[in-house]
C-alpha cells in the first residue's frame, strides 16, 4: 500500500495554463524565486525561497498568480466594511515593517480620521485596488513604506515610489487634484533613556546592524540610519534603558490587557513576528486566541510574556520566522534562545508548558494553525487539571 | 567582573517564603551576566507566579543599585525604600547582601545569586570564565598576560607539568593546558627564556583581607 503524504498548502501559486511566460514576474523577484526553466521555457516558481511579498502577483499581466493573503478581492471587501466602521473617506496604507500606532499615523500625515490597512509590502499593492479607492469615494490616499535600505523585501520600497509618481500624474490629468496619493517612508526606531545606560555593551554586542556605539560611560549611541527596529536591544537591556518609538513597552502592556479582557478561557496569547504570520484582514476569530503583531521576533520581552501569565493567561505561543527566512540577520534565533531560558525557568515554578516557541513561514499558511491546535490541546490538559483541583 | 548564576527558583521561594513586603534589588555594577532592572523585575514576576500558584500573595518592589559592594552608594539608593519592607532579595555578588545587610542589621537580606569567580566573558563563545584569583601577587609580567593560578588547574607556577595532551589538560579535556598557552604566547613575543625562570612558591601572606583605598 502506497502512503500519500499530503501536500503542504501554499500561499502563491503560478497557474500554468494562463502564463505567458513574459518573465515580468522573473524580473522583479526580489528572492529569484521565479526562474524559467531552459528546456521548456515554463515560469516556475520555487515556494522555498518565496517571502511572499506579493509584488508577481501584482506585476503579472495575465494574472496568473494566485495569493492568499491580501488578493485583489479581499482587500476591495476590506475596503468596503472599513469606510462606514472608520467613517472616513481618508485610506493609510502602511508597511507593516513600519506601521505606527493611530497617534504616530496622526503626527506623520496630520490626519486623525482615517482608514487603516497594513499590508506585508506596500510595493505588492495592486495599482487596481489605489484606483478602485479612490472610484469608491475615497479621498486622499497615504501609503507609509519602509524606508528604503530598511525595506524587508529589497525592491518593494523603490518600486512603490516609481509607481505611485506616475499614478498621481495620471489621477491629475483625470481631475484628482496634483497629489492623491502621498508616499512618506518610515521605519521603527529605537530611543536610548542614557540617564538608565549603564554602559554594559550589551546592545553594542548584539545589535545586527552594528548601530550602537558606546565609546565611554554614559555615552551609549545609535547610528539611526543603521537601526532597523528589530527591537533585540530593547528586549535585552538589562537596565531597561532603551524602547522602540512607535512600539513601546506601555504600548504592548496595555494591549495584553485588554486583549486578555476580552478573551475567553483557555486563553491564548501569541506574539507573532509580523513576518512570520500575515494574518486574515478579518482578523482573529477564536474567542481563546488573541495575536500581537511584533516588528521582529527578537522584540519579545520576557516582561510582557510573564505579565500576559500574571494577567491570566493560559498559554503563551510565539511565532517566529525560521532563522534561514529571518530578515533581521537571524536575530530569530536569538529571540529562541531567550524564551527557551525563560521557559526553562517558568519550568521551575510548575509553569510547564505554557510557553512555547514554533517557527512558521507565511509560505505555508497552515503552519501556524497546527501549531496552535496542539498547542492548545496542551493548554486546555493544563487548565481542565488546574480546575480539578 | 564578579561571575555569578541564578539559584534554583525553588531555593528562593524557599527564603522568602516567610515575608510579604520583598525589595528585589538589582546590582548595575560588575556582576554578570548584568543582574539589573530588568533581571529584578523579571525575576520578581517569577516569583509572584510562582507565589500565586502556592497561594501566597508577594508584594514585590524593584529596584537597582549602581554598585552593592559600595556601602555609600547603597545606603542612599536603598534608604529612602525600605519603608515597610520585610526582607530584601539581592541580586549581586556575595558583597551585595552584606553590603545592605550592613546598613539595615534589623532586615534580613536574602541572595539570589551564587557567585563564584572573577572572571571575563567571551561574548562569541557565549561563556565566562574564571581569569583572577585575587591572589594578592599578579606574576602576569612573566607569564605572557595569562594567569597560571586561574586557568591551570593544579594552579602551577612553574609548568607545564607534562600531564597535558593535544594541548589540553589532564584533568579536563575540555580545557585548554594554561601552560602550553603562556609557551606559545611567550614564543610569539620571543621571550620565550623567562619559561626557564624559576618562580618561587606563591607568597599565601601577600593574600589580603583588607586595604586601604
Amino acid at each position: 500500500m502506497s502512503q500519500q503524504v499530503a501536500e503542504p498548502k501554499v500561499a502563491v501559486k503560478l497557474n500554468e495554463e494562463y502564463c505567458s511566460r513574459c518573465s515580468i514576474c522573473r524580473s522583479l523577484c526580489p528572492f529569484e524565486a521565479i526562474t524559467k526553466d531552459a528546456e521548456s521555457g515554463k515560469i516556475v516558481l520555487e515556494i522555498e525561497k518565496c517571502q511572499v511579498c506579493g509584488i508577481c502577483y501584482s506585476a503579472c499581466p495575465a494574472r496568473a498568480i494566485d495569493i492568499i493573503y491580501y488578493d485583489y478581492g479581499s482587500l476591495l471587501n476590506y475596503l468596503k466594511t472599513a469606510e462606514p466602521k472608520y467613517g472616513s473617506d481618508t485610506l493609510v496604507i502602511m508597511c507593516r515593517g513600519s506601521a505606527p500606532d493611530f497617534a504616530g499615523v496622526e503626527r506623520l500625515f496630520g490626519v486623525s480620521k482615517f482608514i487603516p490597512l497594513s499590508v506585508p509590502c506596500v510595493g505588492r499593492l495592486p495599482e487596481e485596488l489605489l484606483l478602485q479607492a479612490l472610484a469608491m469615494g475615497i479621498k486622499k490616499i497615504y501609503l507609509l513604506a519602509c524606508d528604503a535600505n530598511y525595506c524587508r523585501f529589497d525592491r518593494g520600497s523603490p518600486l512603490t515610489g516609481r509607481r505611485i509618481l506616475a499614478l498621481n500624474r495620471l489621477l491629475e490629468q483625470l481631475g484628482y487634484g496634483r497629489e492623491a496619493i502621498t508616499l512618506k517612508r518610515n521605519g521603527l526606531k529605537v530611543k536610548v533613556n542614557k540617564d538608565l545606560c549603564i554602559a554594559c555593551g550589551n546592545c553594542v554586542f548584539y545589535c545586527p546592524y552594528h548601530a550602537a556605539k558606546l565609546e565611554s560611560p554614559g555615552g551609549l549611541s545609535f547610528d539611526l540610519d543603521a537601526c532597523r527596529g528589530c527591537g533585540l536591544c530593547v528586549a535585552i537591556c538589562p537596565a531597561i534603558a532603551l524602547d522602540l518609538e512607535n512600539w513601546e513597552r506601555e504600548r504592548i502592556s496595555a494591549l495584553i490587557s485588554q486583549l486578555l479582557s476580552e478573551m475567553k478561557t483557555p486563553k491564548i496569547l501569541v506574539f507573532r513576528c509580523q513576518w512570520a504570520v500575515f494574518p486574515p484582514l478579518d482578523g482573529e476569530s477564536s474567542p481563546n486566541i488573541r495575536a500581537i503583531d511584533l516588528p521582529c521576533s527578537a522584540r519579545v520581552d520576557a516582561f510582557h510574556i510573564l505579565e500576559a501569565l500574571q494577567k491570566g493567561a493560559d498559554g503563551v505561543l510565539i511565532a517566529a520566522c525560521p532563522e534561514e527566512d529571518c530578515r533581521q540577520e537571524g536575530v530569530s534565533a536569538r529571540a529562541q534562545h531567550l524564551v527557551e531560558a525563560l521557559r526553562e525557568r517558568l519550568n521551575q515554578i510548575g509553569f510547564q508548558d505554557r510557553l512555547y516557541f514554533c517557527s512558521v513561514a507565511p509560505r505555508y499558511p497552515e503552519q501556524l494553525d497546527k501549531e496552535l491546535r496542539q498547542f492548545g490541546q496542551r493548554i486546555e490538559a493544563v487548565v481542565s487539571k488546574r480546575e480539578r483541583k | 567582573m564578579i561571575v555569578t548564576t541564578q539559584k534554583p527558583l525553588d531555593e528562593i521561594l524557599d527564603s522568602i517564603s516567610p515575608y510579604s513586603k520583598i525589595l528585589v534589588a538589582g546590582c548595575d555594577g560588575c556582576t554578570q551576566p548584568p543582574r539589573g532592572l530588568r533581571e529584578a523585575k523579571v525575576l520578581s514576576q517569577l516569583l509572584e507566579l510562582a507565589g500565586k500558584l502556592g497561594g501566597k500573595d508577594f508584594q514585590f518592589k524593584v529596584t537597582t543599585v549602581v554598585k552593592q559592594c559600595d556601602s555609600f552608594l547603597t545606603a542612599s539608593a536603598l534608604k529612602p525604600q525600605m519603608d515597610g519592607v520585610e526582607a530584601v532579595l539581592s541580586l549581586a555578588c556575595g558583597a551585595g547582601p552584606q553590603t545592605i545587610a550592613g546598613l539595615f542589621p534589623d532586615i534580613p537580606v536574602l541572595p539570589a545569586q551564587n557567585s563564584h569567580f572573577v572572571g571575563v566573558e567571551d561574548r562569541e563563545g557565549g561563556i565566562l570564565e574564571e581569569s583572577c584569583a585575587a591572589c594578592g601577587d599578579c606574576i602576569l609580567a612573566l607569564t605572557g598576560g595569562i594567569c597560571p593560578v586561574t586557568r591551570c588547574a593544579k594552579g602551577l607556577l612553574n609548568g607545564a607539568c607534562g600531564g597535558a595532551r593535544n594541548g589540553k589538560c589532564e584533568l579536563d579535556p575540555e580545557r585548554d593546558c594554561a601552560w602550553e598557552l603562556i609557551f606559545e604566547r611567550l614564543e610569539r613575543q620571543g621571550k620565550l627564556d623567562r619559561i626557564k625562570e624559576l618562580r618561587p612558591p606563591r607568597n599565601y601572606q601577600a593574600r589580603a583581607w583588607r586595604v586601604a583605598p
